[in-house]
């Protein structure tokens, strides 16, 4: 590692001397061209700008190394005049890749020579002998021809840097003697820099892509993992510690979770097998602890679609799990109120039958009473049903009202009166204050249904004491405002927030006053498409409740 | 005449299968919540529970659990009534020792009647 740094710097400044030496050449020259020959240069400028446009559209998006070198070498062309152009790399194995593009048809001599000398500058540069013991050959371009007796006559390296780091030599050589100045070193020097400073941006840009990817997994709430094909772990989020509860605050390894899911499901399995068909492969459920986890794992492919190794993203579904267990409980719910009903009419008919057929002959007293459950039963089947239908509508947003201009006086007044026979059974009084009159718009129909929800529920919650009914303008806050308030069996502080919820209403409610709390779900819905406001109030458990809503006035 | 707990909070229901327990000639008496249901059956120690299992108070598997801890109970038959259909809850009234299990609204009062009979002929065997 040191003598890699070593190197780089000892190559940098070789870098900054040839550059500084080119620039004060450059300099020099232009200082005593003639105009002929200014004209001249500026040709080649433009040439030489058209060739590094062509070089920066056409090294893209690679960032193969050798191709970058072989774009330039190939852009050459007429700028330069060469028999042969020719680059070498060193791999970090050792293996020496050398290319050679003969221009002119030269020798095998020719070509060794230029190799040879390639290999001598490039030791040279990294400051150590290379003897290759494996050179990657290649030579394209015309035929060689070992007639030809012409040496290397002139020649220039120029090492190909990118990003800092030396990644290859170029060579161009001619049998002509003296061939190459400045001025053509001062090319192709420009080339190689413009063309390393494209990929270094490239880098950047692919380094700043991969931060952000980088980011993006950081922050998922999924676990994500990505592993190798020899199962070394190669990228985790912190969310795979949380969702697989692990304490520890080391590095994670493969090993941690293997070890955290041992006995739910083997991992390193599903990783083989997601690689070994090529597609994504998911275990729906692993219980783990008090979470349930969807586990997927799925091939990772490089760009020329080799496998090189596996994703598994692990995805809580606790949440969903539990609302899915919710749903289920409210439909069991429902089954069972539906079947209660409907049972109480199934047996009185069957007993009506009965009596109906009797021998002693038929009981009229008893058919009377049977008639009453089965329309008992039956009405509170329709409620039921009724409520579902309301809620459903509420959900899809199909909730549609019928707002006119009524007395809210009246209404209240008239319901009041409808339950107090109820009321009386349980000896229960009903107060009613209002003012004399409250003209506004609503409907006249789901209103009642809110206030006789409300009302039921009081009278069925409490048995002794009274029911107080308030009527009251808010003009502050331009409502009116509604309150049942009764002396019953009050509502805990933790049921206060879900009274009006949908599922958890259900949960631990009191099954000898029957109800399924869907007339509260359905009353918040009627009131909200009013654009008024529903809520209680309680002290607690057996201190009574109140129950408030509110309308808006001038609607 | 033997005699039956019913314990059912659907008033409903429970009358119409008490007039039914009667006119099949059993001595029907109703316990409208859990809590009633227990310390009407240590009470009286009838020959046979009808038991519903979403009551008031105390549940009807609680109740059975009462029932099957208490010696003087534990050997009464108890056929569980009701209209939870799911297997979880089938699962937890067996196991805490039901007789037999009838999903209400399945039966007719009549076949209700004849479980009744099946299963205090096979106890009076077994006793």
């Amino acid at each position: 590692m040191i003598i890699n740094i070593l190197l780089v710097i000892d190559f940098i400044m070789l870098a900054v001397v040839v550059a500084a030496y080119l620039y004060s050449s450059m300099k020099e020259r232009k200082y005593l061209r003639s105009e002929a020959d200014q004209s001249l240069e500026l040709q080649q400028k433009v040439y030489q700008a058209q060739v590094l446009k062509e070089i920066n559209e056409r090294i893209g998006y690679s960032l193969d190394t050798g191709k970058i070198v072989d774009i330039i070498t190939s852009s050459l062309g007429n700028l330069l005049e060469y028999d042969t152009v020719s680059y070498m790399v060193l791999e970090d194995s050792g293996k020496v890749i050398f290319k050679c593009h003969v221009e002119n048809t030269v020798s095998h001599n020719f070509v060794d020579e230029v190799k040879q000398k390639m290999l001598l500058s490039y030791g040279a540069i990294l400051n150590q002998r290379i003897e290759p013991k494996i050179i990657d050959e290649s030579i394209t371009g015309n035929i060689l021809d070992d007639s030809i007796k012409a040496e290397v006559e002139s020649f220039f390296n120029l090492p190909v840097v990118i990003s800092g780091k030396l990644v290859g030599l170029i060579n161009v050589a001619s049998v002509v003697r003296g061939r190459y100045g400045e001025e053509q070193a001062s090319i192709l020097y420009t080339i190689t820099n413009q063309a390393a400073t494209a990929v270094s941006k490239l880098q950047a840009v692919l380094e700043s892509e991969k931060g952000k990817l980088a980011a993006i997994i950081y922050s998922l709430a999924d676990g994500v993992i990505t592993v190798d094909l020899n199962h070394q772990l190669t990228v985790y989020n912190p969310a795979v510690k949380t969702v697989l509860g692990i304490a520890s605050d080391q590095t994670l390894t493969m090993f941690d979770i293997v070890d955290s899911l041992a006995g739910k499901v083997d991992v390193r399995t599903k990783i083989e097998q997601a690689i070994a068909e090529g597609k994504p492969v998911t275990v729906p459920e692993v219980m783990l602890k008090d979470r349930a986890l969807e586990l997927t794992a799925a091939p990772v492919k490089d760009n020329a679609g080799r496998t090189i190794g596996a994703s598994v993203v692990f995805h809580d579904i606790t949440t969903e799990k539990s609302l899915e267990k919710v749903r289920q409980e409210f439909t069991a719910m429902m089954v069972h109120e539906l079947r209660a009903p409907l049972t109480a009419v199934r047996w009185s008919s069957e007993s009506m039958l009965k009596n109906l057929s009797a021998a002693a002959g038929t009981d009229p007293s008893k058919l009377k009473d049977t008639v009453v459950t089965i329309e008992t039963a039956s009405n509170n089947m329709l409620e039921l049903v009724n409520d579902l239908l309301d809620v459903a509508k509420i959900e899809a947003g199909k909730f549609e009202l019928n707002v006119q201009e009524y007395d809210l006086v009246e209404l209240v007044n008239e319901q009041a009166r409808a339950f107090k026979p109820q009321a009386d059974i349980k000896h229960l009084a009903i107060n009613v204050t209002t003012p004399s009159k409250l003209v506004l718009k609503f409907d006249r129909v789901r209103i009642g249904q809110v206030l006789s929800n409300l009302i039921s529920n009081s009278i069925k919650y409490t048995d002794s004491g009274e029911l107080d009914i308030n009527l009251s303008e808010n003009s502050e806050q331009k409502a009116v405002v509604v309150s049942i308030k009764d002396t019953g069996i009050g509502v805990s502080r933790e049921d206060l927030s879900q009274l009006f919820s949908k599922f958890k209403q259900l949960k631990g409610s009191d099954h000898a006053r029957k109800g399924t709390g869907l007339g509260l779900v359905v009353s918040r819905g009627i009131v909200e498409a009013h654009g008024g406001k529903i809520w209680a109030e309680s002290a607690g458990e057996n201190l009574g409740s109140t129950f408030y809503f509110s309308l808006p006035l001038g609607k | 005449m033997a005699k039956i707990l019913l314990a059912e909070d659907d008033k409903l229901i429970s009358g119409s299968l008490c007039d039914a327990l009667k006119a099949g000639g059993f001595e029907p008496t109703a316990a409208y919540d859990g809590e009633e249901a227990v310390a009407k059956v240590k009470e009286m120690i009838p020959d046979l529970v009808l038991l519903d299992i979403m009551m008031p108070k105390l549940d009807g598997i609680s109740v059975l659990w009462e029932l099957k801890a208490d010696p003087n109970t534990a050997k009464i038959p108890v056929i569980v009534l009701t209209n939870i259909g799911d297997v979880d809850t089938i699962s937890k009234i067996v196991e805490a020792g039901a007789t037999d299990y009838l999903l209400k609204s399945d039966q007719s009062v009549d076949e209700i009647i004849q479980k009744v009979k099946d299963v205090l002929q096979r106890t009076v065997k077994l006793g």
